[in-house]
Formats: C-alpha cells, structure tokens, sequence
C-alpha cells in the first residue's frame, strides 16, 4: 500500500510488532482492557466527545462496573452484549442513575469474562434489598439457576455474574446490582470527599460528578476525588439502597444511543473486523446435513491457490458445549485472506458420511410427522374443569391447524471468531450472546483452564439468540487449537450461517373450542407440536389460555427431528400467539362479535393479575387506531393483546397493537400502519431504545408473517442465501406506527423480543376480512390472495 | 499484480488478484473495515460503496471494475460524523446493531445525490438495502431530514 489512511494506521502499527511483543500486548489487554490493542486509533477514540474509548490503564477502579479518570470520564463496564438493543446505553444508565455523574462524559466497555473466572461477586452485590418483583423500591430478583458453569444461566456468585444476553432480561436482571454499584461508588466518592475536608457526609451532595460541601462553597469533581475513593472502602455496603422509579432522574429518560456515532461512521468493530498480527483467515464447510461428518476431503486439488496455507478437519462439536445441539463435522481451509480460503473452501473436494436417517428427511414428511404427533396422546401441561363434557354439551365447535415453518435468525453478520491458542492461554475475539459459555467451551477443547481464557469482546451484527447458538466459537477453537501459535479468524459466508445456526422449530398447533349460545367458548382444548428440544411446550400456553374459558386443557407432542433448534427471538412464543391471537378472530368471527370486544370480555372474565392493564392495553390500541370507523374497500384492522409472563410469575409485559392492513386485488399485501399501546410497569429505562425495539420488532414479526420460511429436502436447509430466504426492504416498512406508553405497576420482562407478535394473526386475519380466505400456514405470501 | 484504487481520495496501491471482489479488497487489502460483508450475491447491500458516485454492491463486482475510478466508503463520508447524512442518522438514533448501516447511508446518500427532495417511493425504489433489526422506520426519517440539511 502506497498511502495509509487513518483507518489504516491501527492494522499498521499492530503489523509492526514482533511475536513477543505482540503477546505482551494481548497480556496487558487483559482485565479492563477489553477491547483489546487493535482498537481503535487515538483518532477514532475521539469519535465520542470527551476522552479516550478505553480507560488509562493506570487509572484505578473504584468498583468492578466504574472507573472514573482524572478528566471525570466515566468508564462504565457492561457484561451484557451490545447487539442492537441499545444494552450498552440502558445498562449505562442504571449504573450512572445511582453514580449522578455527568451523563456526557459516559463511555461504556465490555466487562473481562476472564475477570469473571478468576473473582468472585462482592458480597454487597449479592444482596437486594427491597422485596422482589411487587415492590417498587425493590430490584426485581434476576433469574438464576444454580451454580452453573456453562453459564447457560449466568453464574450466581461470579464478579459479573450473568454475561449473558438474553430473553429479553439484560435490563430486568442487571439493574438491581447496577443500580447497586452506581450507589456504592457515589457513596465512596462522598465518603472519601468528607475525609479529605474533615466534614461530616452528611453535608456532601453530589451531582453531575460535582461533590458539593453548601455550608463552606468547597467543591470536588468525581475524578479529582477519584483516587481517593478507590482507596475507601465502604464500612457498610450492605446498608447501600437503590433508587425508587419515583426518584430516578436519567433512567426513563429518552437518551440516544452512546455508540451510534461509531455506527454511523463505520468504526464500530465488530467480531468480523478483527485483524491481528500474523493472522489468518478460515473458511469453512460443514456437512449440509446435521450429523453429518467428513468422510474424506482432497487438499491436493486447492493446494496450489493462491494464499491457500492447510487444511483443518473438525469434528461434529461436542453437543455438552452446544447444549446437546449436533452440528456437523467439516473442514477449514485457512488462508491468507478470507476470500483465498472461501474461493478454495468452494473448489475442495468433500466426500460426507451423512446418517441415512437424517438424508430422508424433508419438509412434507416432517409436517406429517408432526401432524400425527398431534393425534398421539402428548404430554398434558395443563388440564382444567371439564372439557370433555363441555365439548358434548356446546352449541358450536370450532376447530383450526395452524403451522409455522423452521425459521432462522439470518443476523446480518455472518457467524465468526477470531481465536490464538498457544502453550497456556487462550484469547478470542467475539462478538458473543454468551462469554461465559465460551470460555467454558474454550477450556474444554483446549485443556487450558477458564483462568487463562480472555475473550476480547466486540459488538454484535445483530444476535437474535445467542448469535445463533451456533458453533462458530467452538469451531474456531477447534481450529486454532490444531494450529497454535496462530491467530485464526473463521468466518461463514452466508451459506454456511444458514447451516451453522439453530432454528425455531417447525410447529404445528391444533385448537378447538366449545362455544355457547353465545359465542363464547366453554372449553378449548390446545395441542402444539414441536420436535424435541423446540423452544415450545413451555413458550406460552400452558398454566392457561389466557383468554377466559372455563374448561381448558393443554398438552404438547413432540418427536424427533435432526435440526437443532435454540432461541430464536420469541423463542415458542411468536408462534404460540399466532396460532392463540389467530384462533381468537377467528372465534370472534364465528360468533359474530367484534374482536376487540370480544378480546376485553374475555381478560375481563380472568383472575389474571394485571388484567386490568391489559384491557387498558387494547382500549388503548384501539382507540389510537380509530377502531370501529370506515376503511376503505380492501383495507382492514386487525387487534392482537401481546403479554408475557402474567400467568407464570409476579412479572409481564403487556401491550396491545392495531394493525391496518390492505390487500390489492392483485393479493399485494400492504401493513400500512400498527398502534402500539405499551405498558411502562413502574418504569422505562431508555424508552427511545424501547420504541426502536418495538418497530424493529415489527418488521421482525412482518417477515415471520409474510416471507419467511426454510424447508428441508434430504435432509439440508433449502434456502440459505437470501436470494431465496427473503427480508423485506423499506418499501415494506409500515408508513405510520404510533406507540403511546400507559403507567402500571409491576416490574417489566423486558422488550427485546416478544413485541409484535401480534403483526402475524393480524394480517392473516386482515387477509381473512379482504379476502374472505382464512390461511392458517406461515408465511402467507406463498398463498394465492388475489380477490375481486 | 498490484493495481491502484483510488479510495476516498487517496491512491492505494493493491497487491491482490484485480478479480477479487471489490468488498475483500478494500477490507483485507485497503484495510477499511467499515464497509460489511453479509450475503456476498449483492442481494442485502451491506457491501454498499459508491463508484463514481453510484452506490455498488461491492461483493458482487470485481476490484478491476474499479480501477480509476472513484471510490467512496463509509469512512470517507465523513470520518468525525460530520456529514449532514451522518447527522441526521445520529438525530433519529437510527442505527440498532449497525451492522447493514454503512451500506445503507451510502445507498441513502446515492439517492440524495441524485435527487436532493426524494419521495417515499423514490426511497422504496433506491433504498434496497437489507436492514435485519427493522430500522426502515427512523431510516425513512432519517433521508428526509438529511435532504433537508443538505440543502441548508
């Protein structure tokens, strides 16, 4: 290269450094030095207003979550991945809420999962105060399991904790602890001012990181006392509490997103960014049917490509670090540069043993499997009253089959890691839902311990569940591992991300209610189907129907199919509300009610807690969208209740959505505009970030609805490309989505995936109003919905 | 075979087969990583650069395309955020993940450049990026006030 840019100078200067300095660098990126050295230039720091992105290494911390730098910067450490969902930003906030430093000179940083393996949580961390779920003064308790070192669960008493980033529950079950450690470390801030001026605590307010004494005018930043503070212990942290909502000043605020200036100049890196000294790259292919593993390859035809270094076998990934998921085994070309490795990866010839069993699988033979699971007695989840006899007594019987289709997560980047493993220490550059169970996964291929596994963190070109619980990471250990002393970046093209992530399972869903004279159902009895392992049976239905019937019983049928299936965004649930929402217009219809009445009756009869919010929650809808007044010929409204949770435990996230929908005569399908009516609980942390998660959700639900599906024929995904797997475009974004926010008074679930669902049972039954053709298979472009 | 590419204004002299794809060598060879690889068959846009002023699917065509011609990535629209377009992205917080959101300011910016007032439906028709978080929302908001500060 004749010339260098400025992006340039950071690849440069890495380039540069010898072997042994470049390990020394990787040593002393450990810790708080997350990002690692490859990041950024001094220039691109810069990008964010105010100090450098990483904190001065010589500065010192006053907790595990806060170093403040003589220049008041506030560096944040969040254990939870930045994948879109504005983490970095609303974890930020709860722990600045508690710290009131100045908001502006925030800058957030990956928490050390390896920091994570070698300390434990303080004591104060471990103790909520307040009272639960119920309690407004109180934290809401995050979900763990016992001590569970795949992390699958987070780990209850490690430094950090939960690492993961999932189920929607970053914000529900960080913001005790984060909240927590804001406060610890505004106290000790005061604590350490009042020493050094020898006056009592008491007297000291701080705000805006300015400690102020009123009565002598003496003041202090947060980084002048700094120093101090990390040297000043706290004498009682267990006395420490956290903020109510009523007194929370910057979280329910709106606040933009702290790295969107790095999103919209190109200097985010994300995992797939990562370049190292002495690098290189992997491109691999993977048996195209699960199970299936390499019977022989031929190195001797790609040899000679340019940039073409070896060839790596990998075995079919241990299912104990995919969580009894089978993969496939394949091979890795490495090269000098990915296309090198994927141009060679291509041409290489590969001869698989794939099971006999798992070839003969396909989409029809898998529907019929499924189908007739329904008919075989399943698994009762829940069985209530007496349905049988309210069967024989009904004045109508309505019955429906709904199916959804295996679905994936198709993130825009495709799976990828960058791993060095050499004599005893592993390092990997990831963006990753799950640090702690990669480290787990790191350890065990490798045999070096957890201790010495240090993942250098990066942002997530989208996640959607575990960046699609796939193997990436463990196939680049894999890779790395045979290779040592080499860093190794693998990466999937979009082909092989089709087959290395896991899917939603295919389901199929078969309900049917007693009605009475009056149309209201007496008795529903629910059968789902689902493949072992799919995310389902426990996704919604289950302790009840949620609408009121006072005879209900609930039962699920799996059987066995080859695909691994994980968390995809919604997990069961998406589907679950489609068949319920769908089977729900489709009852109002036959008993000629309105939906969205018929809907209010039926919360209104429950004893669900919170059912007043969810009735406020579809008035709401309702009245926002104009409900009940004239459309025009080919246009309808269709309503949908979203609540998760209210059933099971002391906490839900309930909203409520009118979609308008038109179809052409031609069957062109148009969602030209959603009401949203969304609870608060006691609180929003960042509700900019909630609003931009309830439209993305609407075009997530949109393509469920619409286009999206992935068959299987002998045994392979089909469409694994999205020439053939579709995503829709602006031109179908909805025109007008308003979302109004209504006070209630419980803790919320979170937003970060189950919002929207009701997009899928509105257009069917939109399609059904137009049309007068009711579609109960997903997706509905593949049906004929002309009309005249 | 080295070749020279122009990038954002300055002359890079490459040394890779000149059939590689745009999108590999101006990430792996030129070093700027902003622009993103995702579907590599020119269907999601991720890849979106400008060639002479027109937005181009660079995992789909050839660095040789390319040569002596003008080449414009993210990083070159403005490095600091500075950039009407950038600014206005910035306004409505547009961006979730990022990851399509490169490509999606330069097919934005493609169409500014040639129409300054662009409708919805010019929007729908040249703003065919793939977008998987569902940003399409604050995008469309986003074009319109870049048109305008452009303008001012």
């Amino acid at each position: 290269m004749s010339q260098r840019t400025d992006s340039s100078v950071a690849t440069a200067q890495t380039a540069g450094l010898n072997r042994r300095e470049f390990l020394a660098t990787v040593a002393a990126a450990q810790g708080a030095f997350v990002l690692g050295f490859w990041v950024p230039s001094k220039a691109e720091a810069q990008t964010l207003p105010g100090a450098a992105w990483y904190e001065d290494s010589a500065t010192r911390e006053i907790n595990a979550w806060i170093v403040i730098s003589p220049d008041d910067t506030v560096t944040v450490r969040i254990a939870q991945t930045e994948l879109g969902q504005g983490v970095w930003t609303s974890n930020a906030m709860m722990v600045c809420e508690e710290l009131q430093c100045d908001w502006t000179k925030v800058r957030p940083q990956y928490a050390s999962a390896n920091r994570d393996a070698r300390e434990m949580a303080p004591e104060w961390t471990l103790k909520v105060p307040g009272n639960g779920a119920t309690d407004p003064k109180g934290g809401g308790e995050p979900t763990f399991a016992n001590r569970d070192r795949t992390g699958v669960q987070g780990i209850p008493d490690s430094l950090y904790r939960r690492m993961r980033t999932n189920a929607a529950s970053s914000v529900k079950d960080g913001r005790y602890y984060l909240q927590l450690a804001g406060a610890e470390a505004r106290e000790r801030l005061l604590l350490a001012a009042a020493a050094q001026w020898k006056v009592p605590v008491a007297e000291l307010t701080a705000r805006d990181s300015v400690i102020r004494h009123a009565s002598s005018g003496r003041t202090t930043t947060y980084g002048q006392i700094a120093p101090l503070a990390a040297g000043t212990p706290h004498p009682h942290p267990e006395t420490i509490t956290i903020k109510p909502p009523d007194q929370w000043t910057l979280m329910g605020t709106e606040q933009k997103n702290l790295d969107v200036p790095l999103k919209v100049t190109g200097k985010t890196v994300y995992g797939i960014d990562v370049r190292l000294p002495g690098m290189k790259w992997a491109a691999v292919r993977s048996c195209p049917v699960y199970g299936g593993d390499v019977k022989s390859y031929d190195f001797e035809v790609i040899r000679r490509l340019p940039g073409v270094r070896s060839v790596v076998q990998f075995p079919i990934p241990d299912p104990a670090l995919t969580r009894g998921r089978i993969f496939s085994g394949g091979v890795a070309v490495i090269a000098d540069t990915w296309y090198q490795a994927r141009t060679a990866v291509d041409r290489l010839p590969i001869e698989w043993k794939i099971p006999p069993e798992h070839a003969a699988f396909n989409t029809a033979n898998m529907r019929e499997s499924l189908l007739s699971a329904l008919d075989r007695p399943g698994t009762v989840r829940a069985d209530q009253g007496d349905v049988g006899a309210a069967f024989s007594r009904a004045a109508r019987i309505v019955e429906a089959t709904y199916s959804t289709p295996y679905l994936p997560r198709a993130r825009m980047e495709p799976g990828n890691a960058t791993v060095l493993v050499t004599g005893d220490r592993v390092d990997i550059w990831i963006g990753d839902q799950s640090p702690q169970e990669t480290r787990f996964s790191a350890a065990k291929i490798t045999g070096i311990p957890e201790q010495n596994v240090y993942l250098h963190l990066c942002h997530l070109g989208g996640g959607f569940g575990r960046n699609g619980n796939g193997p990436q990471a463990e196939q680049a250990i894999m890779i790395a591992n045979a290779q040592r002393g080499t860093p190794i970046h693998l990466l999937w093209s979009r082909e092989e991300d089709f087959v290395g992530t896991t899917y939603r399972a295919m389901g199929e869903a078969r309900l049917k209610a007693a009605l009475d004279a009056d149309g209201w159902p007496v008795a529903l009895e629910v059968r789902t189907a689902m493949q072992e392992g799919g995310f389902g049976p426990d996704a919604s239905f289950n302790l009840t129907s949620r609408y009121h019937v006072p005879n209900y019983r609930y039962s699920n049928h799996t059987t066995k199919f080859h695909v691994p299936v994980g968390t995809r965004r919604g997990i069961g649930q998406a589907a679950h509300e489609f068949y319920r929402e769908s089977f729900m217009d489709e009852l109002a219809h036959a008993a000629g009610k309105d939906p969205y009445l018929y809907r209010r009756e039926l919360i209104a009869r429950t004893n669900l807690p919170y059912k007043n919010d969810m009735i406020k929650a579809l008035d709401m809808a309702a009245e926002m969208s104009g409900w009940g007044t004239p459309l025009p010929k080919g246009t309808a409204r269709a309503i949908a209740l979203e609540e998760r949770g209210a059933e099971t435990n002391g906490m839900a996230t309930i909203s409520a959505m009118v979609h308008t929908v038109s179809v052409s005569p031609e069957g062109k399908v148009r969602l030209k505009r959603v009401d949203v009516a969304h609870e608060t609980g006691f609180g929003l942390v960042n509700p900019l970030s909630v609003k931009k998660q309830i439209e993305g959700q609407i075009v997530w639900f949109y393509n469920d609805a619409m286009h999206q599906v992935n068959t299987i024929a002998e045994g392979r995904i089909v469409e694994n490309n999205f020439n053939r797997f579709p995503i829709s475009r602006i031109d179908e974004d909805p025109p007008e989505i308003n979302i109004r926010f209504f006070p209630t008074g419980h803790w919320l679930i979170g937003m970060g995936h189950d919002r929207a669902t009701s997009v899928q049972s509105a257009i069917g039954d939109a399609i059904f109003q137009i049309t007068g053709k009711r579609y109960r298979d997903l997706p509905f472009a593949q049906h004929d919905l002309r009309w005249a | 075979m080295a070749f020279d590419l122009t990038v954002n204004g300055t002359v890079h002299s490459v040394d890779a087969d000149a059939q590689t794809p745009l999108l590999w060598v101006i990430r792996d060879h030129v070093g700027l990583t902003g622009t993103k690889f995702s579907c590599g068959i020119g269907q999601c846009g991720a890849c979106t650069v400008h060639v002479d002023g027109r937005a181009t699917r660079s995992c789909s065509v050839p660095a040789a395309t390319a040569i002596g011609k003008r080449i414009l990535t993210i990083e070159g629209v403005s490095p600091d955020g500075s950039h009407p377009i950038q600014i206005a992205w910035k306004e409505f917080d547009t961006p979730q993940c990022g990851y399509c959101q490169s490509g999606m300011i330069l097919s934005a910016l493609a169409l500014l450049q040639e129409r300054p007032n662009p409708s919805d439906s010019d929007i729908d028709a040249q703003v065919t990026n793939i977008c998987r978080c569902g940003t399409y929302h604050r995008v469309r908001q986003a074009i319109h006030l870049a048109a305008k500060l452009m303008k001012g």
